[in-house]
C-alpha cells in the first residue's frame, strides 16, 4: 500500500519535473537565439543613429594645405590609407551583402573633414565625411569617376593622383533606432499622461466613495472584461476613433503618436484601475478609521492618509504599464502605423520598438539581426522595469508590518 | 446634572439583528464612564454611536434618541464632522498613520484648515505632554510613528485625540493589545486626563474599570442590565446578573 502510494508520488513529481524543465528549455532557447542573432548589432551608436541612410553630394573648396597626419596604428590590415587626404577606406558589406567601402578613419587636418561643402544645400553649407560613412561615388574634373565597385584601394589611388574633385557622393550608414526610441519615450509620457490620473482616480472613485449599486457593480465587470480583450481589438478601436479624432483636431493627417498614445491609454486604464484598487483595499481599514474619528472629511481621509499609503501599489502599476507600452505592438501597428521615421514629431507616423521590430521582420529581405537587437533591447529594458517592480513592492510590504 | 451625552431608548440593528436593546444611559461631564459586559453584549457598537463611527457600516440602522449637549446627533441636519471634533475616539490596537510622529498628532487639526506652523508645534508639543509621550519622543519628532513600541503608539493615538481639543474620549479597550506596564501607563494617563475631559472607556478588565472609572454600565446581550456609582457597583450592585458577572460566576 504505502509502496503504492510512493510510486504515485514518484509519478506525480516527474510530471510536474518534466515541466519545468520544458518550460526552461524553451525559454532559454528563445533567449540564447535572441542574444546569439543580436549581440552582434548591439552597441551604443545604434541607439543613437537613423534608421534611414542620408546621401550626400558634396563638393570641395580649394585645397591649399594637404594633410600631413600619419597612418594611425589601430588601422586594420585591409584598411588603405591616404595620408595626403588623411582618410582610411576598407573594403565591407552593407546589410544586404552588397560591397560598400566605409570610411574607418578621418584625420583631424582631413580636406575632407574641413572643406567640403553640401551642393544641395542652397547655401553650401559645409559638411564633413565621417567614420562609419559608406563612401559611393569620386567624379574628378578631367578623367573618369571613381566607383565603389572597384573596391577601397582603386578609389583611394584614384583620389591620390589628383588635387580636387568635382563631386563626391557618400552616404551615413543608417540602421539605428534612435526614431523608434524616441516614439516609444513619447509613447510612454502621453500614455501615461493619460491613463494614470484617470486611472486612479477612477479606482480611487470604486474603492473609496462609490456606493455599491447597480452601476458601480457594471462599471467594475465592464472594467473586469476589457482586460481580458485582445490588443488588436484597441487596436482597430484606435484605427476607428483616435485617429479620425485626431486628424480632425490636430496637425495629423494619419495615424499618428498621440492616438496611439490614447489607444494604448484605454488598453491600460483597466490595468492601472485595477492594481491601483488592489492597493487601496490593503491599506488597513483603521487608518480610515481614525481619521474619521478625529473630524477629517472622506475627502481629507482619501488624500492624505489612503492614497500616500497606497502609492508605492500606484507605482509598481505604472512600472507594469510602461513595461506594456514597450511591449504593445498589435493596437500600434493600426494606431500609429509602421512606418520607420527619424524625424519624430507626435503628430506623424512613426513606429514604437516592437512595430520597428514588426516592420523589419516584414521586410524583404527581414532583417533577423536588427530584429533581434531591438529584442534584446526591449528584454533588458523590461527586466530592468521587473526588477524595480520588485524592489518597490517589497519596500510596499515592509511599510504595514 | 451636568450631563454630556443623554442617551434614550435606544436600539440598533445590523440589518436583522439587534445589537442594542432600548438602552437608557446619560454620560456625567468630567467623569469616567467604564463599559463592561461580556463579549458580543454591544460596548462597541454602542460607544461607536456615539460619535457616530457606525455611519461606516452600511447594515447599522438606528433608532431612538442621542442627544449631545441636548441636541440629537443624529438629526439630519446634524454636523458630524463638528461632533468628531468634539468627541475623540481611541482605537482597541493602536492605529497610529504611517506617517512621521509630528505629522500624526498635527493631522486632525490640519484637517480642521489649520495651517499655522507656530500654532500647530504647539498643539503638538501640549498634547504630547498631556498623554505622557513628550519626552520620550522629543528627539524624534519626525521619525515614522510606526517605529514606536505598542504603548508609545497607543498613546500617541489619545495624543492625536487630544489635539482636537475634544471635550470627551470613547476609548474601546485601549489597553486590550498592551503589556501590564504600558496599560498602567495609559491607565495614569486616563486619571490625569479626567480633570479636562469626559472619558467613556470600555474595558473588559474588571479591576481596570474598579481602577480608574466613576460610573460603571453593565451591558449584557444588548442590554444594559445595570449603570451606577463604580463603587457600588462593585460591592453592591442591584441586580442579580450584574453580581454574577462581577464576581465571574457568569460565563
Ligand atoms: N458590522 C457588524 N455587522 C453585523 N453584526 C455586527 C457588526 N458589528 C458587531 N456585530 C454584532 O453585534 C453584537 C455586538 O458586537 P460588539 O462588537 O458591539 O460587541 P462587544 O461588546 O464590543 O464585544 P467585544 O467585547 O468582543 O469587543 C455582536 O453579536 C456582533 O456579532
Ligand atoms: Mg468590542
Amino acid at each position: 500500500m504505502s509502496n503504492k502510494r510512493k510510486r504515485i508520488d514518484l509519478i506525480y513529481q516527474g510530471i510536474t519535473y518534466a515541466a519545468a524543465s520544458v518550460a526552461v528549455i524553451v525559454l532559454s532557447m528563445i533567449f540564447i537565439y535572441v542574444f546569439t542573432n543580436g549581440s552582434g548589432l548591439l552597441n551604443f551608436g545604434l541607439i543613437t543613429t537613423d534608421y534611414h541612410a542620408k546621401f550626400y553630394n558634396s563638393g570641395i573648396q580649394e585645397v591649399d594645405q594637404f594633410s600631413t597626419a600619419p597612418r594611425p596604428d589601430n588601422l586594420g590590415e585591409d584598411t588603405y590609407y591616404s595620408e595626403k587626404w588623411g582618410i582610411a577606406l576598407a573594403d565591407s558589406e552593407d546589410r544586404e551583402g552588397k560591397l560598400v567601402i566605409t570610411v574607418e578613419y578621418v584625420s583631424e587636418d582631413s580636406p575632407l573633414k574641413n572643406l567640403m561643402y553640401d551642393k544641395n544645400s542652397e547655401d553650401e553649407k559645409p559638411i564633413q565625411l565621417e567614420e562609419g560613412d559608406i563612401l559611393g561615388t569620386i567624379k574628378f574634373n578631367d578623367k573618369g569617376s571613381a566607383l565603389s565597385i572597384y573596391g577601397a584601394k582603386n578609389m583611394l589611388d584614384e583620389l591620390d593622383e589628383e588635387d580636387t574633385f568635382r563631386e563626391m557622393v557618400f552616404y551615413t550608414k543608417g540602421g539605428g533606432i534612435r526614431g523608434s526610441i524616441i516614439t516609444t519615450l513619447y509613447l510612454i509620457g502621453l500614455t501615461m499622461l493619460l491613463a494614470l490620473p484617470i486611472g486612479v482616480f477612477t479606482a480611487i472613485y470604486l474603492n473609496e466613495f462609490a456606493p455599491i449599486n447597480r452601476f458601480t457593480n457594471i462599471l467594475r465587470s465592464m472594467i473586469e472584461v476589457l482586460t481580458g480583450v485582445p490588443s488588436i481589438i484597441f487596436g482597430l478601436m484606435g484605427l476607428a476613433v483616435f485617429v479620425p479624432l485626431t486628424v480632425k483636431y490636430t496637425p495629423a493627417d494619419s495615424g499618428n503618436i498621440i492616438s496611439g498614445a490614447m489607444t494604448l491609454a484605454v488598453i491600460l486604464l483597466p490595468v492601472i484601475i485595477r492594481s491601483t484598487e488592489e492597493s487601496l483595499k490593503v491599506v488597513p481599514d483603521a487608518f480610515r478609521q481614525a481619521s474619521l474619528a478625529l473630524g477629517a472629511n472622506e475627502t481629507q481621509t482619501t488624500f492624505k492618509v489612503v492614497l500616500p499609503s497606497a502609492i508605492p501599489g500606484i507605482l509598481t502599476a505604472t512600472l507594469l504599464a510602461i513595461g506594456r507600452v514597450i511591449g504593445e505592438s498589435a493596437a500600434l501597428i493600426f494606431a500609429i502605423g509602421t512606418a520607420i521615421k527619424d524625424d519624430i514629431s507626435i503628430f506623424g507616423k512613426s513606429t514604437s520598438l516592437a512595430v520597428h521590430i514588426w516592420s523589419l521582420m516584414t521586410d524583404e529581405p527581414a532583417n533577423i539581426e536588427l530584429a533581434s537587437t531591438i529584442a534584446v533591447i526591449i528584454l533588458i529594458i523590461v527586466l530592468a522595469l521587473n526588477l524595480l517592480v520588485k524592489l518597490v513592492s517589497k519596500k510596499f510590504t515592509k511599510k504595514f508590518d | 446634572m451636568n450631563n454630556v451625552f443623554n442617551i434614550k431608548n435606544l436600539d440598533l440593528f445590523y440589518d436583522d439583528f439587534q445589537a442594542l436593546k432600548n438602552i437608557d444611559l446619560d454620560v456625567e461631564k468630567n467623569k469616567v464612564t467604564a463599559l463592561i459586559g461580556p463579549s458580543g453584549c454591544g460596548k462597541s457598537t454602542f460607544i461607536r454611536c456615539l460619535n457616530r463611527m457606525n455611519d461606516l457600516i452600511p447594515s447599522c440602522k438606528i433608532e431612538g434618541n442621542i442627544q449631545y449637549h441636548k441636541e440629537d446627533i443624529y438629526d439630519d441636519n446634524y454636523d458630524v464632522i463638528g461632533l468628531r471634533t468634539d468627541v475623540g475616539m481611541v482605537f482597541q490596537s493602536p492605529n497610529p498613520f504611517p506617517m512621521s510622529i509630528y505629522d500624526n498628532v498635527a493631522y486632525g487639526p490640519r484637517c480642521a484648515g489649520n495651517k499655522n506652523k507656530d500654532k500647530l508645534d504647539k498643539i503638538v508639543e501640549n498634547s504630547l505632554k498631556k498623554a505622557a509621550l513628550y519626552d520620550e519622543v522629543k528627539d524624534r519628532m519626525n521619525d515614522s510613528a510606526m517605529g514606536l513600541s505598542g504603548g508609545q503608539q497607543q498613546r500617541l493615538c489619545i495624543a492625536r485625540a487630544i489635539a482636537m481639543e475634544p471635550e470627551v474620549i470613547l476609548m474601546d479597550e485601549p489597553t486590550s493589545a498592551l503589556d501590564p506596564i504600558a496599560t498602567l501607563k495609559i491607565e495614569e494617563l486616563i486619571n490625569d486626563l479626567k480633570e479636562n475631559y469626559t472619558i467613556v472607556i470600555v474595558t473588559h478588565s474588571m479591576q481596570q474599570a474598579a481602577r480608574i472609572s466613576d460610573k460603571t454600565a453593565f451591558f449584557l446581550m444588548g442590554e444594559l442590565i445595570e449603570v451606577d456609582e463604580t463603587d457600588k457597583i462593585f460591592t453592591q450592585p442591584s441586580n442579580q446578573k450584574t453580581e454574577d458577572y462581577i464576581t465571574g460566576r457568569f460565563g
